[in-house]
C-alpha cells in the first residue's frame, strides 16, 4: 500500500513536474536562470507605454567615472581645471588667465618638438594596448621615390605643396595618376587654399612659409588662428587645383565638388557658379555638399532680396531633381542666406524649419541661431517678437546638443545678446539652464566667446535682478569662470546704488583691485562719486575712507614717474567729502594741497563743507588757511568765506590783518 | 670566489694562529660597504645647517614620522615590477630636479594611481607664474610621451624653504 502510494505519489510528482517543464518551456523559452525575476515583472497588460527589458545590458568603460562625475558639481571657488590649484599659481585677471594657460600649451609644444625631433628615444612600447597618440609624430615623408603611394603619404600628411610637386613629377615621368588619388589631391588643395598649413610646432619652417600667398606677417609667429588667416587668402586665378583638375580627362562628381566647395571657401562665388554650369553640362550629377556650398555662396553673386531667394530655390529644385538627400547643413545654409534676405527671410524661414521636420533632420543649434537672427536683427526695434525666443527655448530646453555646425557655437550668445536687448531675465535664465544640460558646455565656443556671453548675462542681471540674486550669481561665476571687465563692474555699482546697498563699496573694491580694473579712470570715479554722495553711518563712512585712502594710492606715480591716472577736480572733492565724512581731517588737508599741485580748481561747496568741518574742529589756523588758498584760487566766494570766518572764530591780531587784507584783494579784483 | 675567498682567510688564520700562537684574531673584509647606518641622515653639525623635515628625520622613521616618497603596488604579494618602478623614480627624480633648477623645495613625491602617474612637488616661488606653467606643459607632455601613461603634475608653492630644524 505503501510502495502503491509512493509509487503512485511519484508518478504524480513525475506527471506534475513534465507539465511544469512543459509549460516552462513554453513560457521561458532559452532564458538563463539569472533572469527569471526580471521576467517576472513582465506586465501581463500591455500599457500605452511598453515596458521592454533588454535581455543584458552593457556599460561603457568609463561608466563608473562618469557616475561618480555626476555626483560632484563645479566648484565656485576653484580656478579652471587646467590651472594649478595654488594661490601663486591661480590667475586673477583674464589677460593673466590667458597668459597662463597659453604658457601652458607652449611648454606642451616644446615637448612636442623635442618628441619628434628625436623620436629614437620614445620608441620603447610600455603601454598595453598600445595608445598612439603617446608616439612621436613623423612629421618629414618617408617615401621618397616618385610613385603613388608617395603622394597618397604626402596628401595624409597634408603637405600641400609636396604633394602638387609630386603629382606633376609623376605626370612628367608618364605614370598614370589613379581619379581616387587626384581627388584626394584635388580636395587638399582646394581646403588648405593652396597653400600649407601653418606649422606652429616646428620653427624652423617659419621662413618657408613666407613664400606663400598670405601678406600677413602674423603666420611667421605660427598663431593659433590659423583657419582665419587662411580664409583670408583669396583663391587665385590658374592656382594649382585648376591647373590639375584641366588635366583630368574626365574629372567625375568628386573632383568637381572639391573645385567648387575650394572657391565658395576662398570667396571665388562667380567662378563657383560657372564650375556648377560646366557640371551640369557635362551631364554629372552634383552631391549634396556641392550644392552645401553653392546654397551659401548664393547671397553672394546676387544682390536684390528675392533674386537671392530665387536662386537659392532653383538650386533646392535642382538637388530634388537629381535625386540627392539634403541634410542638416543644406537648410541650415539655407536659413543662413535667408539672414540677408531681409523681410523675405522673416516668411520663408518657417516653411524651411516645416521642411526639416519632413525630411526627419533634427534642427541643431545653428539653426535656432540662424531662426534668431533672422527675426531678431540687432539694432531694430522688437515689435512683439519675443514669441520666437520662446518658442525656441521651448523646442530646445532639456535637450543635448553634439556639434555638427561650426555655427552652433554662435546659439548662445545671440540668444543672450536678444535677452538682454528685450530685457528678458527669465528666457536668460533658461538660456543658462540649457547650457548646463548634458554636452550643451562645450557649444559655447572659445574663451571669447564665453567672455561675450558671460558680460551680457552680468550685464542683464545688474540691470534687472535686485542685489542678492546678482551677488549670488556673482559669488558663484567670479572669478572661477568670468573675469568681468570694467564696463560690468560699472553695472555692479549702479545695481548697488539702486538697491541702496552701499556699504558693499569697499567689498567691490577689493575686487576691483584683484581684477587688475583699479586704474581705469571712469570707474574709480563713478566709485568716488557714489561714496561722496550721501553720510552714512559710522562704520561704513569709516570703511570708505580707507577706501578713498587706498584710491589716493593708485592715483600717485608709480615707481618709474609712470601717471597712471589724472586727478579731476571733481574726483578730489569726492575723495575729500568723504573723508570729512569720516572725521579724518588731516587727510582731507592734505588731499586739499593736492589741488595746487594738479591744477584743480576746488568747487564752492567743498570749501564751505570744509569750513563747517573746520568749525567743528576749532582750528582757526586751518580756517585761516582755507581762506587764503579760496583766494589764491580767485574763487568767487571768497569775500563769503571771509565773513564765515570772521563771524565764526576768534581771530588774533595777524590773522585779522590776513583777513582784510585778503578782503581788499578781492575787492579789488571784483 | 667569496667562498674560496673565506676558506683561505680561515686557513691563512690558522696557519697563522699555528705559527704563532699568541697572535691576535684579524680578518680580512671582503664583502661590499653598504653604510646602512649613514644612508639619507644628515649629521648634526655646528647649527647653522637648515633642514627640512624630510631630510630630519631618518629611514628608519619612515611609518613612524615620515610617510613614502615613492607610492605604487608592484611591492605587494603577487605584483612585479618594483624594480622598473624603481628606475622609472630615480629618472622622474633626475628630471624634475633639472628641469625645475632651483625650485624644488623638498624631494618629489611619486604616486600612481592605475595607469596614471602623479608627480607631486613643492615649488619655492623663485619664477613667474608663467614659467612655471610653461616647464609644467613641458614636463608632462614629455614624460607622457617617454614612459607611454598620462602623467599630471600637481605642485603647490612656498614662499621660501620651509626649515623644521637646524643642526
Amino acid at each position: 500500500m505503501a510502495s502503491s502510494c509512493s509509487q503512485a505519489l511519484k508518478q504524480h510528482v513525475c506527471k506534475s513536474s513534465t507539465i511544469l517543464r512543459v509549460h516552462l518551456q513554453k513560457s521561458w523559452p532559452k532564458r538563463s536562470f539569472v533572469l527569471n525575476s526580471a521576467a517576472d515583472q513582465q506586465p501581463a497588460v500591455s500599457s500605452p507605454e511598453e515596458i521592454v527589458i533588454p535581455k543584458k545590458k552593457t556599460w561603457s568603460k568609463e561608466a563608473v567615472l562618469q557616475a561618480l562625475a555626476s555626483t560632484v558639481s563645479r566648484d565656485p571657488t576653484a580656478s579652471d581645471y587646467r590651472l594649478q590649484d595654488d594661490p601663486y599659481l591661480t590667475p586673477k585677471t583674464s589677460s593673466e588667465f590667458k597668459l597662463f594657460s597659453l604658457s601652458q600649451e607652449s611648454g606642451k609644444n616644446a615637448a612636442k618638438y623635442f618628441i619628434n625631433t628625436y623620436p629614437k628615444y620614445f620608441q620603447k612600447d610600455y603601454a598595453q594596448p598600445h595608445i598612439p597618440c603617446l608616439m612621436p609624430e613623423t612629421l618629414e615623408a618617408q617615401i621618397e621615390e616618385v610613385s603613388e603611394a608617395a603622394l597618397i603619404e604626402r596628401i595624409h600628411m597634408r603637405k600641400v605643396k609636396a604633394a602638387v610637386d609630386l603629382y606633376d613629377q609623376l605626370q612628367q615621368a608618364g605614370t598614370p595618376v589613379s581619379l581616387d588619388v587626384t581627388n584626394q589631391l584635388l580636395d587638399l588643395i582646394c581646403f588648405y587654399g593652396d597653400s600649407d598649413p601653418a606649422q606652429e610646432n616646428v620653427p624652423e619652417q617659419r621662413n618657408e612659409e613666407t613664400e606663400d600667398v598670405q601678406d600677413e606677417p602674423q603666420t611667421k609667429k605660427g598663431r593659433a588662428s590659423k583657419a582665419s588667416d587662411q580664409l583670408k587668402a583669396a583663391w587665385k586665378e590658374n592656382n594649382n587645383a585648376e591647373r590639375i583638375f584641366a588635366l583630368l580627362s574626365e574629372p567625375n562628381t568628386h573632383s568637381y565638388s572639391a573645385l567648387i566647395r575650394g572657391m565658395v571657401k576662398y570667396g571665388a562665388y562667380s567662378k563657383a557658379f560657372s564650375t556648377y554650369t560646366d557640371l551640369l553640362n557635362n551631364r554629372l550629377k552634383a552631391d549634396v555638399n556641392t550644392f552645401n556650398a553653392l546654397i551659401t555662396a548664393a547671397p553672394e553673386v546676387k544682390e536684390k532680396y528675392n533674386e537671392k531667394w530665387e536662386l537659392i530655390v532653383d538650386l533646392l529644385k535642382e538637388l530634388a531633381e537629381q535625386k540627392i538627400k539634403p541634410n542638416l547643413l543644406t537648410l541650415n545654409g539655407v536659413l543662413k542666406a535667408l539672414r540677408r534676405c531681409g523681410t523675405l527671410g522673416k516668411s520663408q524661414a518657417f516653411p524651411v524649419l516645416s521642411e526639416m521636420k519632413a525630411l526627419s533632420i533634427d534642427p541643431s543649434l545653428a539653426s535656432y541661431n540662424h531662426l534668431l537672427g533672422i527675426f531678431y536683427k540687432p539694432g531694430a526695434p522688437f515689435l512683439g517678437q519675443t514669441d520666437i525666443l520662446q518658442e525656441v527655448m521651448n523646442e530646445v530646453s532639456g535637450k543635448s546638443f553634439t556639434p555638427q555646425d561650426p555655427d552652433d557655437a554662435q546659439f548662445f550668445i545671440t540668444a543672450v545678446r536678444i535677452c538682454l536687448d528685450t530685457k528678458d531675465i527669465e528666457q536668460a535664465y533658461s538660456v543658462h539652464e540649457l547650457l548646463g544640460v548634458g554636452e550643451n558646455w562645450r557649444l559655447l565656443g572659445n574663451d571669447l566667446q564665453q567672455n561675450i556671453y558671460y558680460a551680457r548675462f552680468f550685464s542683464l542681471l545688474c540691470m534687472m535682478e535686485n542685489i542678492d540674486v546678482m551677488l549670488k550669481w556673482y559669488r558663484d561665476l567670479v572669478p572661477s569662470v568670468y573675469y568681468p571687465s570694467s564696463n560690468i563692474m560699472r553695472d555692479l555699482l549702479q545695481a548697488l546704488d539702486t538697491d541702496n546697498r552701499l556699504d558693499l563699496i569697499p567689498q567691490i573694491w577689493k575686487d576691483i583691485k584683484q581684477l587688475g580694473h583699479a586704474n581705469r579712470q571712469k570707474l574709480v570715479e563713478d566709485l568716488l562719486t557714489l561714496m561722496a554722495r550721501e553720510k552714512q553711518d559710522q562704520e561704513v563712512q569709516e570703511s570708505f575712507a580707507e577706501c578713498a585712502l587706498d584710491i589716493k594710492k593708485m592715483y600717485d606715480t608709480g615707481d618709474r614717474g609712470k601717471v597712471i591716472m589724472s586727478w579731476t577736480a571733481t574726483s578730489l572733492s569726492d575723495v575729500i567729502s568723504v573723508l570729512l565724512a569720516a572725521q579724518r581731517r588731516q587727510d582731507a588737508w592734505e588731499i586739499l594741497k593736492l589741488f595746487k599741485t594738479h591744477n584743480r580748481v576746488p568747487s564752492e561747496e567743498l570749501l564751505n563743507k570744509f569750513l563747517t568741518c573746520v568749525t567743528e574742529s576749532g582750528e582757526v589756523n586751518h580756517a585761516v588757511e582755507l581762506v587764503q588758498i579760496s583766494a589764491g584760487f580767485c574763487l568767487p566766494e571768497t569775500p563769503k568765506l571771509i565773513q564765515r570766518v570772521q563771524q565764526e572764530f576768534q581771530l588774533s591780531e595777524q590773522q585779522k590783518n590776513i583777513l582784510s587784507d585778503l578782503e581788499i584783494q578781492t575787492f579789488n579784483s571784483d | 670566489m667569496a667562498t674560496s675567498l673565506v676558506r683561505q682567510t680561515k686557513l691563512l688564520s690558522i696557519v697563522s694562529s699555528q705559527l704563532n700562537p699568541a697572535a691576535c684574531f684579524r680578518n680580512i673584509h671582503c664583502t661590499a660597504a653598504c653604510l646602512k647606518n649613514r644612508a639619507a641622515r644628515i649629521r648634526e653639525g655646528k647649527g647653522d645647517k637648515s633642514v627640512t623635515y624630510e631630510q630630519a628625520y631618518h629611514p628608519h622613521h619612515i611609518g613612524h614620522r615620515k610617510g613614502w616618497l615613492s607610492q605604487h603596488t608592484s611591492n605587494l604579494q603577487g605584483e612585479d615590477g618594483a624594480a622598473e618602478r624603481v628606475v622609472e623614480d630615480v629618472f622622474i627624480r633626475r628630471f624634475m630636479y633639472g628641469t625645475f633648477h632651483g625650485c624644488l623645495a623638498d624631494e618629489v613625491v611619486i604616486k600612481r594611481r592605475g595607469n596614471l602617474l602623479v608627480i607631486c612637488a613643492v615649488m619655492i616661488q623663485k619664477l613667474l607664474p608663467s614659467k612655471f606653467y610653461f616647464l609644467i606643459g613641458y614636463t608632462e607632455e614629455l614624460l607622457s610621451h617617454f614612459y607611454k601613461c598620462p602623467v599630471k603634475i600637481e605642485m603647490q608653492t612656498v614662499e621660501e624653504k620651509v626649515v623644521y630644524k637646524y643642526l
